[in-house]
This record gives structure tokens, sequence and C-alpha cells, in this order.
């Protein structure tokens, strides 16, 4: 459980060096179990962070999205850091960054929280539908969430609120961090990630017909390739016009292309946040696709990532035994 | 009626499998004419969503071909398009499509025969399921 007086007063500490730019954190949102990112610039700002299993977004995010212009005559580049509130993927999301050189990890001050699991915004807002008040939820020492609508309190097992990502989740506690809030969570027998083992079992026909379902709805909107930290590339393969990757009409032949090109892309560097599927508009289920994949590297290859700042990309490198019994 | 003759994209490497399909055509070695030979400088060359293209423009199947290990001109690429290679093909078994479309092999510059079997062979499979029509491309002008 993280004190919350304790995080804005780490928080406070920090933006109160001379060497930090910004934090990024979580704030309170407007309605319902909205809950916004917040960017302190100063002590003051700080004041209104927050951290409840309702924090789900993936703040690291943030730390590529900064735009930076080119410089003036005479002005100096701000070398200060930037400040990220981080929880277990998050962390993981930062390392494999950092590894592929996208950041440096001295231009960071990182700040761990040990993750019990968030809620899945989806699955709260189907319970409890069309909630106009702002609402809390806490979460007691019994595996319970205690939610308090209109003076009226209701208390839901953990299970059934709790994301599909993290019931499988392997690395709650943040593998990078300059400063841990609380202490690191056990790590019990997790779940498997079920889903992928009942589709692999099907036979092909079956397969296709249950992404095409899926697929054939896809608006291709992006918000999966937005929302993920991994996806940063300066120019992304399916907005290049030469060579056109993907066509820009929305059918099932593009749009298969386009869901296969972004979970491949993710292929040894996607850390299962679990982002991609909370925004996409038409329910699509991207974990999946991930998940499968992050499975097969870890069987063939045996590669883990968001681990360890200084590994090689899985596809940089590669091992004389590899397998390959699918050769002719 | 016809019989479906389908249309194979090989993605052949300069050094060794394009050099091992010369061989075949130039020792008189039979094999079906079906694939399309399109030279690459090297497997790791292949971009995995040349697969994938291939697949949307309308070929039944892939073949991509290679040096043995430890024989790539460029040292390593082949070791890298094995690894590329074998996530794309699960990753694509795992959405729908048949696993025998996406065919990898290793062909050196001395075996021409071994070519032509390996194209006998992915001809023969692909025959056997058929057009691939999940993802092609529709609206082609």
């Amino acid at each position: 459980m993280v004190d919350l007086k304790n995080l804005i007063e780490i928080t406070k500490k920090i933006i109160s060096r001379e060497d930090v730019k910004y934090i990024v954190g979580y704030k309170k949102g407007t309605y319902g179990f909205q809950i916004m990112p917040a960017f302190a610039y100063t002590p003051e700002d700080a004041e209104e962070f927050i951290y409840s299993p309702l924090c789900s977004k993936n703040l690291a995010v943030y730390t590529i999205l900064e735009e930076k212009l080119p410089l003036k005559r005479g002005e100096e580049e701000d070398k200060r850091k930037i400040g990220v509130v981080v929880k277990g993927c998050d962390s993981r999301a930062v390392v494999q960054i950092i590894q592929e050189k996208g950041l440096k990890r001295e231009d960071l001050v990182l700040i761990g929280i040990p993750c019990r699991g968030v809620i899945e915004p989806k699955k709260i807002e189907k319970m409890f539908p069309n909630q106009t008040d702002l609402i809390e939820v806490i979460e007691n020492d019994n595996s319970e969430y205690i939610i308090n609508i209109g003076g009226k309190t209701h208390k839901v097992p953990k299970n059934e609120l709790l994301s599909d990502v993290c019931k499988s989740c392997e690395f709650p506690n943040p593998p990078l961090y300059d400063v841990l809030l609380g202490e690191e969570v056990e790590i019990t027998e997790t779940e498997e990630f079920s889903k992928i083992n009942e589709l692999d079992e099907k036979p092909t026909e079956d397969k296709w017909e249950y992404w095409k379902e899926h697929f054939e709805r896809c608006i291709r909107c992006y918000a999966c390739r937005e929302a993920c930290p991994l996806c940063y590339c300066k120019e992304c393969m399916a907005d290049t016009l030469n060579p056109q990757w993907i066509r820009r009409s929305v059918n099932l032949s593009e749009n298969t292309a386009w869901n296969i090109m972004r979970a491949y892309h993710l292929a040894g560097r996607c850390i299962s946040c679990g982002e991609c599927e909370r925004v996409c508009p038409v329910n699509i289920p991207l974990m999946e696709l991930n998940k499968k994949i992050e499975r097969d590297v870890k069987k063939m290859f045996d590669y883990t990532s968001g681990l360890d700042e200084e590994e090689k990309p899985l596809f940089g490198m590669f091992k004389p035994d590899d397998p390959e019994d699918f050769i002719l | 009626m016809e019989e479906f003759e389908p249309n194979i994209i090989g993605f052949l490497c300069n050094w060794c499998s394009y050099a091992g399909a010369d061989l075949a055509g130039t020792s008189r070695i039979q094999y079906p004419p079906n694939v399309k030979i399109i030279k690459v400088m090297c497997s790791g060359r292949i971009n995995p969503m040349y697969v994938v293209n291939a697949l949307q423009q309308g070929a039944d199947g892939v073949l991509i071909g290679g040096c043995h290990p430890g024989d790539c001109h460029y040292s390593r690429g082949n070791y890298l398009a094995r690894r590329r290679i074998a996530v794309m093909k699960r990753l694509l078994e795992y959405i729908g499509i048949e696993p025998e479309r996406v065919r990898m092999t290793w062909v050196s510059a001395a075996e021409g025969r071994k070519f032509a079997e390996v194209v006998e062979e992915v001809t023969e499979d692909i025959k056997k399921i058929g057009p691939m029509k999940k993802i092609r491309r529709e609206n082609v002008w």
C-alpha cells in the first residue's frame, strides 16, 4: 500500500532539486473512475499527486513524448532531468527504452511504486455504469476493493476488477528506480495468460474466424500505437508513403497487416502493461498477440524484455543454436 | 476444372540460394515454375513485413532462402533472419494463416538438386491447402 503523504513528500523533495525539470504522476480526474496524468513543475503542483488502484496508465510514455525544439543561437540545451512515477511494468518500459538507447539513465528520476495490480477501467465501468461524480477506490488487506458511490459502500473482490495482464504479472516490483515507496510486494504465484492456450489448440480456420471478427472491427485509429510506451519511432512504418507498407483504406487485409506489424514490432520488447488493449475503442484483444509472442520468445530464445539495461535487443543478436526445426 | 497453380514468392539470398537456383537451372534440373524469385543481398535483409505484403498482394506462399548457418557472406545475416522468421511464422500461425505458406530453407550455391526438391515440396504443400484468400488485398488498381 502506498502512503500518499510519503509520495507527496518525496515528490516535493525531488522537484525542489535544481536538476529536475518536472515530475509526471497521477492526479484525480474530473468524473467517474477517471485518473489524469499530472505534471509537477513546482513543489505546490506536487500536492495533487495521488496513487490508487485506478492508476492504470503507463506514464513511461511521457518520457519519450517530450518534444525537443531546435536551439536558437546562444541558447543552451535544457539538460534537467524528468521524474516519473513508475509501477513495475512502467519501470520495465523505461529499462527497455534505455536498453534501446532511446533515453539516458542519467536524464531520469524514477519514483518506484511496488504495484499490487490495477483496475481495468473497462471492467469497473461495466460494473458501475454512468457515474458522474468522482469516485475513489481503496484496496484493503483482504484482496477487496472498497468503492464509495453516493454514500453507499461497495466491497468488490479484487479478482473481479483486476486487469487481465495484472493477473499474470511476474514483475510487480520495479526493476529500476531511484526511490521506492513502501515495501516490495511479495511475488505470489501467477495465473498463466490462459486465453492463448485455448486458441492455440483450435484448428487454423477457427483461429482465423476469431481474429477476422476482431480485425474487421478495427478502425485503425492507431490509439494502440500512441498509448504504447515502446512505440516511439520518429516515423512509424504505418505512416511512410514510400514505401507504403500499409494502404490507407480500412479493410480486413490492411487491418490485419497493421495488427501483425504492430504486434511483431513489439516482439521481445513488449512489457505487458496492457495499455494498447485498454485504449482500444473497439475492444480488440491485442494483449493476446503480445503475450503469444512474449511466450514464444521466452520458449525459443529464453529472453525476457525490460529487465536489464545492458542486454542486447532480441533481433539484434543471435545464438548459433537457436531453434531451426521449421527450416526445410 | 483447371488445377490450381499457386504463386510462390521466393526471396533468395544473392550468395547462396540464388546461386543454388542458378545451378539448378544450368544443370537442367526440372522444378515447378510456380516460384517467382526475388533476389536479395542477404536473408537478413528480408523485412518480415515483406512476407505479409507478399501474401496481401497475391502470393499463395513465400519461400525464404539463405546460406547455411556459418556460411553467410555477411557472417551473421542468416542467423538474424532465422530468429525473425521463427517469430513471424508463429505469429501468422496464431492469427490463422497456415504455417505451410511461409517456409524457410538453407540452400548453398552447390545444392541445385536440393533447391529443386524444396520448391517441389513447397509447391505441393500449397497446392493441397489451396489459394490464399484471407488477407488478399481487394482493391488493386
